[in-house]
């Protein structure tokens, strides 16, 4: 009857329906808590984040899910609530997170330091000098009427914001800055940004784990300059979303993982991760040096530069788990 | 007899274009109805509405009794099938081009594999089930689609020029299967026809249709042989003038068809009439010739078709008229567009319509 | 320089069909996520694209000339910019948020099943305008109703219709911009056979990448020669 074939479209459609939910339903986790993890690139692309997750998805039924993007999009994102905790290295924006509410319980997890590195040749003659002062040869050296000498993240990271206190401390106006024609501003992650310094013959602002990893795999050729200055700090917190702001997210997760990292079997992760494959850690652990003051210059450093009014989280920006700040 | 389709005062417009203009018309169960005239007469819209698949502007149709309206229109659609004047079939098979119409009826396999081997040999196509239907020859395709009909056993078959675009092989055979399936199964035919000749062989009663309107129904008889302007204005397109007539001491009259032109024909009427003279009546010849012949014109050849032992000549002299010569004689005088002509015609050949 | 052409190319393709020829599980992994999630993507489109385009290919409605106008425009519509707005949508900071759907397959399925719609619809609605007007009448006088005559029109176009769901998938798997976009490129869970070619080639890992590249030309050509030879055996 005509009924037929009416019932034949109905049972297509149906079955339409159900194999696309089914699709959707097996490429998803089903029982699995999911927790999102907005990070700097720098701590993705070294591959810290892979080692980590896999000894911390062993332990505990939660599934990460790590997204790579800029420390300043990171905050973008827990600020819409897309995220639940982010991993950032960014002093200064991190203080704005927290102001705004929408971070809650910050906690330092590991440092270590930026570098400038450039060309084995060293045009504008940087090596061994104070940061400060080989930003400022660089410009003259590039005003001379050399192109593109520097490369800049560009991508409001905290590598980004690093660099440009930087330049702002040597005394440079950053919007004149940017547009001269040896400043290049890439717009792109820590690797991305090495390889186009490398491939212009360029110097730039690296953290070390991102150069170490790129030199060890042969992807580029230049050589650290300038570091272990006080000026050239990178530290990295943890923070999490604030769940009064946003109710949907995971934020007992995010504590379990902030918890991990903190613990001496995560800082213990952190501390081995590279050394076999670089010959030295390209994360070194902040928990332990903070706590028990174990190398007091260095701590103090950390202090006087990744610290809010004393402490690593202001009283006002903790929410719960009074166990994190003992 | 039962009346399974009647029309009352039925019109059929596409915007501005009037098709159909207030139709009456009944047709009788188990007839074999011909609509009869020339293209753009309305004969494809009147059949595309009997098939329900076209709306009336105005006016009501009945089937078996029951006003057609859009809740029972998909009713009229089962009981009746047309079968169009350009083929259309699916891009399967023939036998699923077939069996379409019987699945949406709910017939069973067994039952749908007897009735198309059945149709097949109606319109004689045995063992074509397979073929793919688009790829047979024109009469073929067109047999299909006859088949297909044949196969729903409607209680009307509507048919738009049926054997329009097919060869004479296949005429005949289509023309033996309607004369068949009229006989054997009583079922309602109506068939849309510009050949005069089909409508007589096949029908029980002719519509003859013109601008949209019936202008005459009758038997075959009545139409086609007995006198009326209609016919010719159908039928004999060609050469139909009307004029005043005037008539003469010698028994003929003189008729004014327009300021130049007078044809003198042997009959004697007066006033207004309408005359025609038949196409190979009319002698075509490139010089004046001196004849017994009352009626010479002057005129430039517009339009040459060729019907093989044939050909029609259109002679553009003041009026129009149309030739008929042979082929041969075509050919030995060196006729062309633009050619300048002499037509001569007696007074005997002009017919009063 | 380590951008040389020569080397480089030569080096990935020979890893790439190492990597492909030892089953690498990472590999099968991305390549099955890719062709499930753009699969489920050409039906979802398919499910409301071909009432739509039937709609538009058989009704002569006010307004339809506009309607076919924005599907044509959408065509070219940039994934980035639609992957954007896709992004806001599932974002917890809009209305359907909640569903924490972003970062997730279901977003990427959804994300391109939009993208991929103008495709479907356009290329059937050319497919069902193409076919002979009077074969709707034909299924009408054969006993059709309405509903039945639109199918019959529809199985008459299955050839266009099946070429442009084959484009659709094509233009699906191959897209870059949404998937990234919703679906965040998270290892494991929402990496796909683009997403993983952009991050590896920016990670430096130029052989996996090409590998990955040859395998998204190998599904895409295997399935438009499929489709090819079922049309042609079936003629």
């Amino acid at each position: 009857m005509r009924k037929t074939s009416l019932i034949w479209v109905a049972l297509l459609v149906i079955a339409v329906i159900a194999s696309v939910a089914a699709t959707a339903y097996y490429l998803s986790p089903s029982t699995e808590e999911r927790l999102i993890v907005s990070t700097t690139t720098s701590l993705y692309d070294t591959g810290l984040l892979d080692a980590v997750e896999t000894e911390f998805e062993a332990k505990y039924p939660i599934d990460l899910n790590f997204i790579s993007v800029g420390t300043g999009i990171a905050i973008q994102h827990a600020q819409r609530g897309d995220a639940d905790l982010i991993l950032v290295h960014s002093p200064p924006d991190e203080l704005g997170f927290l102001t705004a509410g929408t971070g809650v319980n910050r906690k330092i997890i590991a440092y270590n330091f930026f570098a400038i590195v450039g060309p084995e040749e060293d045009p504008a003659q940087i090596r061994n000098t104070e940061p400060l002062q080989a930003l400022t040869k660089i410009a003259e050296r590039g005003r001379d009427g050399t192109d593109k000498l520097w490369v800049s993240r560009g991508d409001n990271s905290g590598t980004h914001t690093k660099e440009k206190s930087l330049w702002t401390s040597a005394g440079f106006n950053l919007t004149t800055l940017t547009k001269e024609s040896w400043y290049v501003s890439a717009g792109s992650g820590m690797g991305e940004t090495l390889k186009k310094a490398d491939y212009f013959g360029a110097y730039t602002l690296a953290d070390m784990g991102t150069y170490l990893k790129y030199k060890n795999d042969g992807l580029i050729s230049s050589v650290v300059l300038v570091e272990q200055a006080k000026d050239l700090l990178n530290v990295y917190s943890a923070i999490a979303v604030n769940q009064t702001l946003h109710p949907n997210v995971n934020f007992d997760g995010a504590i379990t993982f902030m918890k991990f990292l903190l613990s001496d079997e995560g800082q213990q992760i952190i501390e081995q991760f590279g050394k076999d494959e670089y010959g030295q850690s390209l994360f070194i652990p902040a928990v332990r040096l903070l706590k028990e003051n174990t190398d007091p210059t260095m701590a103090q450093m950390i202090k006087d530069y990744a610290f809010f009014n004393g402490t690593e989280c202001p009283q006002e920006y903790r929410k719960g788990y009074p166990e994190l700040y003992d | 007899m039962k009346t399974i389709m009647e029309f009352e005062n039925i019109s059929k417009a596409y915007g501005d274009v009037a098709a159909l203009k207030q139709v009456n018309l009944q047709i009788f169960e188990g007839e074999v109805f011909s609509l009869l005239g020339p293209n753009g007469s309305g004969k494809t819209t009147l059949l595309r509405i009997m098939a329900g698949i076209e709306t009336l502007t105005s006016g009501e149709m009945h089937f078996d009794g029951a006003k057609v309206d859009e809740s029972n229109i998909n009713d009229v659609r089962l009981k009746t099938t047309m079968v169009f004047q350009k083929t259309a079939l699916f891009s399967t098979s023939v036998y699923k081009n077939i069996a379409y119409g019987l699945r949406l009826r709910g017939h069973s396999k067994k039952e749908i594999d007897q009735k198309i081997k059945e149709v097949l040999k109606t319109v004689k196509l045995e063992g074509y089930e397979k073929r793919s239907a688009k790829k047979l020859s024109g009469g073929e395709q067109q047999r299909v689609a006859l088949a297909r009909a044949l196969a729903l056993d409607t209680q009307v078959l509507l048919l738009d020029e049926p054997t329009a675009n097919v060869d004479p092989k296949n005429v005949s055979i289509i023309e033996d299967a309607l004369s068949w399936v009229n006989k054997e199964n009583k079922t309602t035919m109506v068939i849309a026809t510009h050949n005069m000749f089909q409508a007589e062989t096949l029908t029980n009663r002719i519509a003859l249709l013109l601008g949209g309107r019936i202008a005459q129904i009758g038997t075959p008889q009545e139409i086609l042989r007995g006198p009326s302007i209609n016919l010719a204005s159908f039928a004999r397109l060609e050469n139909v003038f009307s004029g005043n007539s005037k008539i003469l001491q010698e028994g003929t009259s003189v008729i004014e068809v327009d300021d130049e032109v007078e044809i003198e024909a042997a009959l004697r009427k007066a006033g207004k009439v309408t005359v025609f003279v038949r196409p190979e009546d009319i002698i075509l010849s490139k010089k004046t010739i001196a004849s017994s012949a009352r009626n010479g014109f002057k005129g430039k050849i517009v339009e040459i078709s060729d019907f093989g032992p044939v050909v029609k000549l259109r002679v553009n002299a003041r009026k129009e008229f149309v030739v008929q010569i042979t082929k041969r004689s075509f050919v030995e005088m060196q006729l062309n567009v633009g050619s300048t002509v002499f037509l001569t015609f007696k007074a005997s050949s002009v017919h009063l319509v | 320089m380590h951008f040389g052409l020569g080397n480089e190319i030569i080096d990935g393709l020979i890893k790439a069909l190492q990597l492909i020829f030892s089953g690498n599980p990472t590999l099968a992994e991305i390549s099955i996520r890719s062709i499930l999630v753009s699969s489920s993507a050409v039906m979802l489109s398919a499910l409301w694209g071909l009432p739509i385009a039937t709609l538009l290919g058989l009704k002569r409605f006010p307004g339809r000339f506009l309607v076919k106008g924005f599907f044509n425009a959408m065509l070219g519509i940039p994934t980035v910019a639609l992957g954007l707005i896709l992004y806001l949508f599932f974002s917890n900071a809009s209305p359907i948020g909640f569903l924490r759907l972003l970062y997730s397959p279901t977003a990427m399925i959804i994300g391109q099943a939009i993208l991929i719609t103008p495709i479907a619809v356009s290329f059937i609605t050319s497919a069902i305008e193409s076919v002979d007007p009077e074969i709707k009448d034909l299924a009408k006088t054969l006993g059709a109703s309405e509903t039945e005559a639109s199918i019959a029109v529809l199985k008459e176009s299955m050839n266009g219709i099946v070429l442009a769901l084959t484009a659709s998938f094509n233009r699906a798997i191959a897209e870059l911009g949404v998937v990234l976009m919703v679906g965040g490129n998270i290892a494991g869970f929402t990496s796909v056979l683009t997403t993983t070619i952009a991050l590896e080639t920016n990670k430096g890992e130029i052989a996996l990448a090409i590998a990955l590249a040859i395998i998204l030309l190998l599904i895409v050509s295997a399935l438009t020669i499929t489709v090819n030879l079922i049309q042609r055996h079936k003629t």
